[in-house]
């Protein structure tokens, strides 16, 4: 079997050793997430720390999924919503989503600690430091992404579990397909990243059955 | 339509904002003592100051009335009209020692931030406490008597303590407009350095939030100073015009408050009701994750979160007929996105599940499977 049918592609963007990487861009350009293919290196959570907008703090999320009986884990970065429920509920008013889709950190001079946002976004993403009082999260790398270059957990993923990656070839590339929407109960989340699912026409069902037996 | 519909004003901040600047002007006519007192050289400062007074209490007005605000401004004030109330002042009071004068949350951030903001802060609450009073005609300065060489203060009209001109708290008093420029300008440099060496800064700053501010700031200080230079040095040469420029960019200032960064002086005391909101939900206690069982969200803050939601149509995000999404701790709704990306893919990584083709382990003849 050829490894094409196990959806492992080698990576057509990638430059040749000593030329210039090409540049990327918000509208062609998108994240794509595959928790199936992480072996849990936390090569992304050492990358991660080294992003300028949160220098020191890995703001990916890396969990492992039931360390009994798998050793499977999964890698988490911010979905970044259209209609962002972590901006929603912030009483400052300091989560900001820019014009290309990426939902912002909270604002240093605003964010007042209380954890609205912690507690409220859909995919467990955003951390709020106790102390610092200020809430931190994924920012797809803007430091870094807003320059035409990849987010920095993406350039190190070595399954291509987090893979930025052309909209356009996503489709040759992968057996799976994007789908950015998720039913949150039935409370509808679109996003500006996907997850991969073989089926992406039916929107991602967040059942909490899933974690929990018995009464609902 | 009408003017407030166009420019899409809400009608309760609106009023608010009305009352609270008429507030303000009869502060002043009680404090100069019906105008009596105002100095005709700040009257452009008084009017701008008005203005600005409207714009930031309209502003916050409407802040106020957002739901997630309201949620925690509610709270604070059932506080403080409760029996509470005493022991929240007093907490409040220590609180607002540590995050607003010290500002001790900003140094956990960073030092060269802390650095930078401190005298941000210090030199624009110092100027501020100096300028507003002597344009509201609060503050004012005589001879004392018939004695040319000492200087009476009044406040509100009463006196409040003379000094002679020629003593140091003359000196100091008299030039403290100046030493508030200084670590206003202090501060600005040391910010626009620290902004230049983040590479997180750098990239997400925006030149008509993080930098105008500081730029205008600049402006008002450096020109500030300059009529100090006139006087001292230059005999009084062009100080009426140098006055003019530093009545624009102060009134520049003054109208930019409502809509710029400098807003968040307003906004950062909410952060104290945050603060007795937090150790009130303590008190109460934790509620444990529906997924994992850990205690993790506070009481208070999951009732009062889950009538936000529905205040905001958000109230669908319910599992089955029990449980909220905000019954799920962070970690657990990770999980739970994997786990049901994973039910999609076929339940590839489960180690009980059968294996969909694609995801077959690869049939190499050099391992011991095989």
């Amino acid at each position: 079997m050829a490894p094409e049918s196990y959806g492992i592609h080698p990576e057509p963007i990638l430059a040749a050793p000593g030329t210039e990487l090409p540049l990327t861009n918000f509208d062609e350009w998108g994240f794509f997430i595959d928790p199936n293919r992480c072996i849990g290196c936390r090569s992304c959570v050492a990358a991660c720390a080294e992003c300028g907008t949160h220098k020191g703090r890995p703001m990916i999320h890396l969990d492992e999924m039931d360390r009994l009986h798998s050793p499977q884990t999964a890698p988490t970065v911010c979905m970044h919503c259209e209609d962002p429920i972590c901006a929603q509920v912030c009483p400052a008013d300091a989560i900001k989503r820019s014009e290309d889709g990426v939902v912002h950190a909270s604002q240093k001079p605003r964010c007042i600690g209380c954890q609205n946002c912690e507690l409220s976004c859909p995919f467990g993403v955003p951390i709020v430091f106790s102390g610092l009082e200020q809430m931190l999260k994924c920012d797809l790398c803007y430091d870094r992404t807003s320059e035409g270059l990849k987010p920095m957990c993406a350039t190190v993923c070595p399954s291509q579990a987090l893979l930025y990656a052309p909209k356009a070839e996503i489709s040759r590339m992968r057996t799976a397909q994007p789908v950015r929407e998720f039913l949150v109960g039935s409370l509808v989340v679109k996003t500006k990243n996907a997850l991969m699912v073989p089926d992406p026409e039916a929107p991602l069902f967040l059942d909490a059955a899933l974690l929990i037996e018995g009464d609902l | 339509m009408s003017l407030p519909g166009r420019l899409e004003l809400e009608a309760r901040p609106l009023v608010r904002a009305a009352l609270t600047t008429l507030g303000l002007a009869g502060l002043v006519a009680l404090g100069s003592r019906g105008g009596r007192w105002l100095d005709p050289a700040l009257l452009g400062y008084l009017v701008a100051c008005l203005f600005a007074c409207f714009g930031v209490a309209y502003r916050y007005w409407a802040w106020i009335e957002r739901p997630a605000t309201r949620m925690y401004f509610g709270h604070t004030m059932r506080t403080l009209r409760s029996r509470k109330a005493v022991a929240a002042l007093g907490r409040m009071a220590l609180l607002g020692l540590d995050q607003l004068v010290l500002q001790r949350f900003i140094e956990k951030r960073s030092l060269k931030r802390w650095g930078a903001h401190a005298l941000l802060a210090w030199g624009c609450l110092l100027a501020f406490a100096v300028t507003f009073p002597l344009v509201f005609g609060w503050v004012r300065f005589t001879t004392a008597g018939a004695d040319a060489t000492r200087y009476q203060a009044w406040f509100f009209g009463f006196p409040a303590g003379s000094f002679p001109l020629d003593s140091v708290a003359a000196f100091l008093t008299f030039h403290m407009l100046d030493w508030a420029a200084l670590m206003v300008i202090a501060g600005c440099l040391l910010a626009f350095i620290r902004r230049r060496q983040d590479e997180g800064d750098f990239a997400t700053q925006r030149f008509d939030l993080d930098l105008a501010p500081l730029l205008l700031l600049i402006a008002v200080s450096v020109t500030g100073l300059l009529l100090t230079v006139s006087i001292s040095f230059m005999q009084g040469r062009n100080y009426g015009t140098l006055a003019f420029i530093h009545e624009l960019t102060v009134i520049l200032l003054l109208l930019s408050l409502p809509f710029g960064k400098l807003f968040h002086i307003v906004q950062r005391p909410a952060q104290l009701g945050v603060s007795l909101y937090k150790a009130e939900g303590e008190a109460e206690g934790r509620v444990p994750c529906r997924g994992c069982g850990e205690p993790f969200i506070r009481a208070n803050q999951l009732r009062d979160l889950k009538a936000l939601y529905a205040t905001l149509d958000l109230g669908a995000a319910v599992h089955g007929s029990r449980t909220h999404h905000l019954e799920l701790c962070p970690r657990c709704k990770r999980r739970l996105l994997a786990k049901a990306q994973w039910q999609r893919m076929g339940g590839a990584f489960d180690p009980f599940a059968d294996l969909p083709e694609w995801a077959a382990p690869i049939d190499d003849p050099q391992t011991l499977r095989s």
